[in-house]
């Protein structure tokens, strides 16, 4: 997966901005059933606060469906869902094992502090 | 976001990337707030799938991927190349007087006319069977270019 550093300002203050993986983000707003794009941007921003610009969005759809992680259904309208494919479930377990062990040590060490 | 403006922005991406998500894309334009932050983020993003090649599966023998490649561009090069050496000299002292010693800025001119021969020979004998259309194609942009680098020297009787 493309890593992405894409970094969103909030009220709290530039200092307090949130880490953003855009195809992680997508991954997981997907891992709850299928969704358009601008229930994506919606349910991101519920999640972890961080609004994806449509660009950063589309961009990581592009890249997910390239790779097999997502893929299209049928348009409705002029909107087209997209569903997590089982590789893709697959990977969002793999990564957020990772971000989970990462947080574990990261908080154990500031633990000990 | 304006359905004008959201079109606009969405034919900032490439054709291949449009053909595939810009239906989609223009509707979430038109149901995003947009504003700066947003018609920034689409100029970023769309700058970034032209330089990526649009992410998408280009079809090799198309215009856009066969004019891509090393063997083509470098003969546009040396022509360009050329050109600015001939027109270079004649803006700044104006149309040059003859001289029996060409020079060196003349030799490097018959030297990259005459280097990007072969490489002209390559790509027509490579892509020309595979792709005749588009090598066709990128073969009058080369004549073009070797046609522009050579009119000056006509021109001024060099």
């Amino acid at each position: 997966m493309r890593s992405t550093r894409h970094v969103v300002l909030d009220e709290n203050g530039p200092e307090l901005g949130h880490y953003s993986d855009p195809p992680l983000l997508v991954l997981a707003s997907l891992s709850n059933g299928p969704k358009h794009g601008h229930a994506m941007i919606e349910d991101i921003l519920g999640l972890c606060g961080t609004q994806l610009g449509p660009g950063t969005l589309y961009g990581a759809i592009a890249r997910l469906e390239q790779q097999g992680w997502i893929e299209p259904l049928p348009a409705e309208d002029r909107r087209r869902p997209y569903r997590i494919t089982a590789e893709g479930l697959r990977v969002l377990r793999a990564r957020l094992a990772t971000l989970q062990q990462f947080t574990k040590a990261g908080a154990e060490r500031l633990e000990a502090l | 976001m304006k359905a004008g403006v959201a079109r606009l922005l969405t034919r900032l991406y490439p054709r291949v990337w449009r053909q595939r998500y810009g239906a989609e894309f223009e509707a979430l334009l038109e149901a995003s707030p947009g504003g700066l932050r947003a018609a920034a983020n689409v100029l970023w993003s769309a700058a970034h799938e032209h330089i990526q090649g649009g992410n998408m599966e280009r079809d090799p023998g198309s215009f856009g991927a066969i004019v891509r490649h090393p063997s083509a561009l470098i003969p546009m090069a040396m022509s360009l190349i050329a050109l600015a050496l001939v027109l270079g000299p004649i803006a700044i002292y104006g149309p040059p007087v003859r001289e029996p010693d060409e020079g060196a800025i003349a030799h490097l001119w018959q030297i990259l006319m005459a280097g990007q021969m072969p490489v002209l020979a390559f790509f027509a004998i490579k892509w020309l069977p595979r792709a005749p259309k588009s090598t066709l194609a990128v073969l009058a942009l080369q004549a073009g270019a070797v046609l522009a680098a050579m009119a000056p020297v006509f021109y001024f009787n060099l």
